[in-house]
């Protein structure tokens, strides 16, 4: 018995060990820059191509080579972005992990990147390495799978099923992982879900969220007339569709950002939601923006804010012709608007209270449209064994307090896995809130994907010593 | 012994001539004269150069063009026909310049550059604004001369290009060379006529200041799920700015951004005058604007507040991110009375009281940053008078006067600087879409034009209807 421990702990060091090397070396880098380097944009419909070619050229043969089955599946909407589902079953005994990642990223904005950085290359500068991507998601992905490797490398074996999906459609609302995962349940019959996405709490505290905030996007359209028309002729005859959207706007929010409309404003928070949050801290980071005291929601802690309490924000908002704007009265504007919303907040509500909203205020000349699927707001009960086994695991590799948030205050495409597959979800997220994800700029720090990659190492390799929960509670 | 009539005569066969009027006018379109693009300033010199000089020379004017002192400010032609410096002389005015083409947005005709014809519609960049209304007044000039032999009185004519990037310069210009501008009396076209069906006269403009309103929060976008809730959103505070300035329904909020109250004479004046912008001009929004004002008198007696931009985000590829900044480009049009020289710092206290210490009142953007003033001639003046008899004589119907148009032109150059009195008759309508791509003129009422302006130049120079300062 104290042999095998020996052994066992010795056989955890060495993975350890082996992933140093592997970062130390350089090679996590040269893995990562190879997949920067595909552009993966799936906003862009003509990137499509790129999106295969990801799945095919780099992961496959990546996950072939550590014994996988693959397949790519085509999105059960026509034309939409594929999926990779990769499987490695050892023994129908062994416990189950579905792991998760997404190959596509937001647009490049080539020209809006800092001189010297281009998103399609990684670039270092001290701790920092650029590059679109890098936080959201092909870092956290490269970390989840070489630590895998790495397991393998030591052990021999993994000691536990795998069944990874890759999708392609993560940045565009992931359209058709619902339905993918609905209709092929067989292939995602798992114990427990642990996958990468996000940022940490701290860039040095290693974090667990079991959950996510919901997203909702509309538009906000008002038409006023065909075309523009003089100013100078027609100025105080014609309603203004920029001062109106800008007044109707004004009714949803007050000026600090607080949501005025009833059936948008969040449950009140549980006494252990709220506890779990209490112990959380946001902020910080170097390159993070200064927060707002005065803004959202009175009487909430920013904590409480960003994970237990929902948020509208306008995204865009245009009238005219904001590059060269003429003295015309614009015919019409748009306004992108968007929600965070918790559990207990009912989507379904958005637009219908916005509607009667409105209209209630006399805008009844504003046209609302929904945007895309909804994605659903979820979370884990912070005590589930599951999560209770992850943090430990993540607290013995690290040697620091794991921060555990019931939910990520941004948006992952969680429901398919906590609701349609009904497994239970922990997320170990490996980038920090200063990351510039979805912005010019992004980047990932070096420190954290190196504490990711044994964090993640140490978690693989737990998961195949067989004390997880299914086992001792089957 | 040729008549007023036959004058007219002569001018409507030129237009009617398809090697007449329309071909004159498609010449003139098809240069792109867009004076808020810095690059097409040889455009601008070429207009004058190529296309005005050769028709006022051939009519036996002097020409000159000076170089604007406004650097990169775009040419101005003066035509000087001096017959008697006994008689009086009459300064005439057109633009060559126009807004931008935006051909990418053109819906009708052939783009903005391609003068084309659509039933009474002819469609093309600066044909309302300014090209047709100008070619006009030389094409009655023509007439006039070819009727009589001489004029009859000293006429100068101006053509600027830059009056859709607010003439800068044009002032300085005029002041510097004021000898060779004076006159006795200022006739010109431009803008839209009140109604479609019968011609007015204008006395004055709004004047028009742009400024923009700008959160600047931060240097980049953040992700809303991390950050939302913790960072202000610059569009929601730019909304919610806006919304104190002006209300829903376009009153402005603000006193002194306010005209003074109108005063008797200006109501009776507009007493009666009804906006008839045709069959496709926009539809008149009742509740809009000032309550209790007329619609004549919301654009020719008050001020108004626009946003003619709006921007906050990337709104052709929105993303889920706290936008770092919002603009938006604002403008007022405004009445004379109006304290438009403290109007930034009216703003700024307003925006403090309101708890707006975030929002930037800045500058507005290069091309869209010009400064009209307002004026206006009283609408008893002596020449005023006489222009309204000279119309009569061709419609048997004194015009309505407006004391002064909705949009802003250079009218300070005249009230201020040469101190003469100004007539305006405006020879587009209000549907035009000027400024707007699907810019037109209808052929009927540039028509109609075409014999009210001869007329007017007929009787100048007529013993028994000449004026006489």
């Amino acid at each position: 018995m104290s042999n095998e421990q020996a052994s066992s702990s010795d056989g955890k060091r060495k993975a350890l060990d082996g992933i140093d090397e592997y970062f130390d070396s350089g090679a996590f880098k040269a893995e990562l820059a190879r997949r920067v380097a595909f552009r993966t944009e799936s906003p862009e419909p003509d990137k499509r191509p790129e999106l295969y070619r990801y799945l095919r050229d780099e992961m496959t043969p990546y996950l072939d080579d550590m014994g996988f089955t693959c397949e790519i599946y085509e999105n059960p909407i026509e034309g939409l972005m594929p999926f990779l589902v990769a499987k490695r079953i050892e023994d129908e005994a062994l416990p189950t992990v579905m792991t998760y990642g997404h190959g596509d990223v937001v647009r490049g904005y080539d020209d809006q990147w800092r001189e010297g950085l281009t998103p399609w290359e990684i670039t270092v500068e001290g701790d920092r390495w650029y590059g679109r991507g890098t936080a959201d998601n092909k870092a956290q992905h490269t970390i989840n799978l070489a630590a895998m490797k790495q397991v393998l490398e030591a052990r021999g074996k993994l000691g536990f099923n795998v069944i990874a999906l890759i999708e392609t459609g993560e940045e565009s609302g992931s359209p058709g992982l619902k339905e993918f995962c609905k209709q092929n349940k067989d292939l995602f019959k798992a114990d427990v879900f642990i996958a990468s996405d996000g940022p940490r709490m701290q860039p040095d505290v290693p974090t667990v969220f079991m959950g996510s905030r919901g997203v909702f996007n509309f538009t906000m359209t008002l038409e006023c007339r065909d075309g523009g028309h003089h100013s100078g002729n027609w100025g105080g005859l014609l309603t203004n569709p920029g001062v109106r959207m800008a007044h109707a706007l004004a009714t949803i929010t007050d000026a600090k950002g607080k949501i005025l409309i009833e059936e948008w404003r969040p449950d009140p928070m549980s006494n252990s939601v709220r506890k779990a949050i209490s112990k959380l801290k946001v902020g910080g980071g170097e390159g993070s923006p200064e927060i707002d005291p005065e803004w959202g929601e009175p009487g909430l802690t920013p904590e409480e804010k960003v994970y237990g309490s929902n948020t509208f924000e306008i995204r865009a908002f245009e009238c005219g012709n904001p590059r060269n704007p003429v003295n015309a009265i614009p015919p019409r504007a748009v306004a992108y608007g968007h929600i965070r919303y918790v559990v207990g907040t009912d989507p379904h509500n958005f637009l219908p209270a916005l509607r009667k909203h409105l209209d209630a205020q006399g805008y009844q000349d504003i046209q609302l449209e929904p945007e895309r699927d909804y994605m659903y707001a979820t979370r884990l009960d912070p005590d589930h064994p599951w999560a209770k086994w992850a943090i430990s695991s993540i607290g013995e590799t690290s040697g620091q307090e794991v921060a555990v948030l019931p939910n990520l205050g941004g948006t992952l495409p969680n429901d398919c896995f906590a609701e349609v597959l009904g497994l239970p979800t922990i997320w170990v997220p490996h980038s920090y809130a200063g990351c510039s994800q979805h912005a010019p700029n992004e980047h990932v720090l070096a420190p954290v994907c190196h504490s990711a990659l044994r964090i993640m190492t140490g978690l693989w390799w737990d998961l195949g010593e067989g004390d997880t929960p299914t086992k001792t509670a089957a | 012994m040729t008549t007023r009539a036959e004058a007219i005569a002569t001018a409507l066969s030129w237009f009617d001539d398809d090697d007449g009027y329309f071909a004159t006018l498609a010449d003139r379109v098809s240069v792109p004269t867009e004076s808020q693009e810095p690059s097409q300033l040889p455009e601008l010199y070429r207009y004058l150069n190529d296309f005005i000089r050769p028709d006022f020379e051939a009519m036996g004017y002097a020409v000159t063009v000076y170089d604007n002192p406004f650097d990169g400010g775009g040419p101005v032609l003066l035509a000087t026909r001096i017959e008697d410096p006994a008689l009086p002389t009459i300064l005439g005015y057109g633009h060559g310049d126009t807004v931008r083409g935006q051909a990418d947005r053109w819906t009708k005709g052939e783009g903005p550059w391609k003068l084309s014809r659509d039933g009474d519609r002819v469609y093309g960049r600066g044909t309302a604004d300014n090209k047709a209304q100008h070619t006009t007044h030389m094409g009655a000039i023509k007439a006039v001369l070819e009727a009589r032999g001489r004029l009859g009185f000293n006429s100068k004519f101006m053509v600027e290009t830059g009056e859709e990037n607010g003439s800068k310069g044009l002032k300085e210009l005029v002041a510097a060379h004021k000898a060779d501008f004076m006159a006795d009396a200022y006739f010109a076209s431009d803008g839209p006529r009140v109604s479609l069906d019968k011609p007015n006269l204008t006395l004055g403009n709004r004047g028009c200041i742009n400024f923009d309103l700008v959160v600047n929060a931060r240097d980049g976008g953040h992700h809303s799920g991390n950050w939302g809730g913790l960072l202000s959103n610059p569009g929601v505070q730019l909304a919610h700015a806006i919304a104190t300035i002006v209300d829903n329904r376009g009153r402005i909020l603000v006193d002194a951004l306010k005209p003074p109250a109108i005063s008797n004479s200006v109501r009776e004046a507009l007493n009666g005058i009804k906006r008839d912008g045709g069959a496709d001009a926009p539809v008149i929004d009742e509740t809009w604007g000032e309550p209790g004002l007329t619609s004549a008198e919301k654009v020719y007696a008050w001020n108004s507040f626009e946003v003619l931009a709006f921007v906050t985000g990337n709104p052709s590829n929105p993303v889920n991110a706290i936008p770092p900044r919002a603009r938006a480009n604002c403008q007022l049009r405004f009445v004379v009375g109006t304290d438009y020289e403290n109007l930034r710092a009216n703003l700024r206290k307003h925006l403090d009281a309101q708890g707006f210490e975030m929002v930037e009142i800045a500058d507005p953007p290069p091309g869209n940053d010009a400064i009209f003033l307002a004026a206006r001639t009283p609408p008893d003046h002596p020449w005023a008078e006489w222009v309204k008899g000279a119309v009569k004589r061709t419609t048997g119907a004194i015009p309505d006067v407006m004391p002064n148009s909705g949009g802003s032109i250079c009218n300070d150059v005249f009230q201020d600087v040469l101190q003469i009195p100004f007539v305006w008759m405006p020879l587009s309508y209000t549907g035009c879409s000027q400024h707007a791509p699907d810019e037109h003129i209808l052929w009927s009422i540039t028509r109609e034009g075409m014999e009210l302006v001869t007329g007017v130049y007929w009787d100048l120079g007529e013993e028994g209807t000449a004026w006489r300062p």
